[in-house]
């Protein structure tokens, strides 16, 4: 089976991969062969979130993307947020909200709202940025902490 | 997941060729893979051999004059994006939206959505009400199908043996809508979705409905209810009435036919008005 070389930047560090086959996941090669595991494994079909992280800066599902068909990207994972001025903003919301219970979707909704910042700018309306985190979910159901924290994200907004 | 080998094609020629390596069956085509990823990891019978679309030079939206002609292979995400697509084709931008999540639509494709014709998709309803024209290329040359000659059933296209979606072209711009009704508003089936359009070249309507299997449909019945741009209530709840009376609806695990038929009715007339109040705004 070809699974030719392939260079991944993961969190600004480049990441030569090799004997990759061409089925693998991002998401497995993030959490098993880059020892990421802050990324999660929810549903592995495209419905909560959890595994969501920023490819060339843009939120993506890994556990719907082959590695190989982001060859030469750059990979942005929940470990690499507070290397970001967003980043650490969106951490710092999350904590002061208080925006989680068991944790387990918190990297998930954190990347995913890195990504609309990113794309959106921090000016975006709350309801816009919420509504556009419809993709992720939360099985503790801790969804009024979640929109708390993007409040006040966007009450902080420069 | 069943092992495969992964081929780039950077040519159209090259990506047709290459559909032609493996039986039918062996050869998956990979534009978004959103969806395909489940044919990968499932028990159906494997491809042996995936063709990737993602270094066609297809990532495109044009306007000549009236008609926008958008490349199979642009995200979602990217053509929810565009101000211009948003402002011209509302129902097109509405039914985007209700495509899985942000996630999801910044690697899913319109070709992709169109090719794997899901009996559910959001996608396609808009597309029939909007005269969409599906343009193929393949190993004999090039063709387009209307969209409602192109989806055949569930599952089931016009694609011929080593042919590819290259783009979609919108003729005009149209006062549009589309609206579902689901459980979940992200990462959900619509249970029932409806899109109604207004064409001001020929003056006549166009609705469709989608989430009834095995494929979305234009209702042509109903159309012809509606006499002008801005039809009198009792003309709009007629037609939405004959669609809901008279569609073959079934029960499934997502809604029962009841519930189904009065979904049809409420959104249609919803929609109709949405078009109307959306055109007068437009002017």
């Amino acid at each position: 089976m070809s699974s030719p070389a392939l260079a991944l930047t993961v969190n600004g560090r480049p990441r030569p991969l090799e004997n990759v086959p061409a089925s693998e996941r991002l998401l497995d090669t993030v959490r098993w062969r880059l020892g990421l595991k802050g990324t999660k494994e929810g549903c592995r079909s495209g419905d909560c979130g959890a595994c969501t992280v920023l490819v060339d800066g843009v939120s993506t599902l890994s556990c719907l993307t082959l590695t190989h068909e982001v060859g030469g990207s750059t990979i942005s994972t929940i470990e690499g947020m507070a290397d970001d001025p967003i980043g650490r903003a969106v951490q710092e919301a999350f904590e002061r909200a208080g925006a989680l219970q068991c944790g387990y979707c918190t990297p998930g909704f954190v990347v995913a709202l890195v990504g609309l910042l990113r794309e959106r700018g921090r000016a975006a309306p709350v309801e816009e940025l919420l509504a556009d985190l419809g993709g992720n979910l939360c099985r503790c159901t801790g969804y009024l902490s979640i929109a708390r924290a993007v409040s006040l994200l966007q009450k902080e907004a420069p | 997941m069943a092992s495969f080998d992964l081929v780039t094609p950077t040519t159209e020629e090259a990506a047709i060729a290459e559909l032609r390596t493996g039986a039918p069956g062996e050869v998956a085509v990979l534009a978004g893979g959103t969806d395909l990823m489940f044919d990968l990891d499932g028990a159906k019978a494997a491809p042996r051999r995936v063709v990737s679309l993602r270094r066609l030079p297809w990532r495109t939206a044009d306007w000549n004059g009236p008609v926008l002609t958008v490349g199979s292979t642009l995200s979602l995400r990217s053509l929810e994006r565009d101000p211009e697509i948003a402002k011209k084709h509302p129902g097109f931008f509405q039914a985007i939206r209700a495509v899985g999540s942000v996630q999801l639509r910044h690697r899913a494709t319109l070709g992709g959505n169109l090719g794997r014709a899901a009996p559910a998709s959001d996608l396609i309803p808009i597309l029939l009400a909007l005269d969409a024209e599906v343009d193929l290329v393949g190993p004999s040359g090039s063709r387009s199908l209307p969209v409602d000659r192109f989806v055949l059933g569930a599952r089931r296209t016009a694609l011929a043996s080593g042919e590819l979606i290259r783009s979609v072209r919108f003729p005009e711009p149209r006062a549009s809508t589309y609206l579902w009704q689901r459980v979940r508003p992200a990462n959900d089936i619509s249970q029932i979705a409806v899109a109604s359009a207004y064409s001001p070249s020929d003056g006549r309507w166009r609705l469709a409905v989608g989430g009834i299997p095995p494929r979305a449909l234009r209702l042509p019945e109903a159309e012809a209810i509606l006499r002008s741009a801005d039809p009198p209530d009792a003309e709009i709840r007629d037609a939405a009435d004959r669609a809901a009376r008279h569609l073959v609806i079934a029960t499934d695990r997502r809604a029962s036919e009841e519930y189904r038929r009065h979904l049809v009715g409420t959104l249609l007339d919803r929609a109709v008005r949405s078009t109307v109040a959306a055109s007068k705004g437009g002017r």
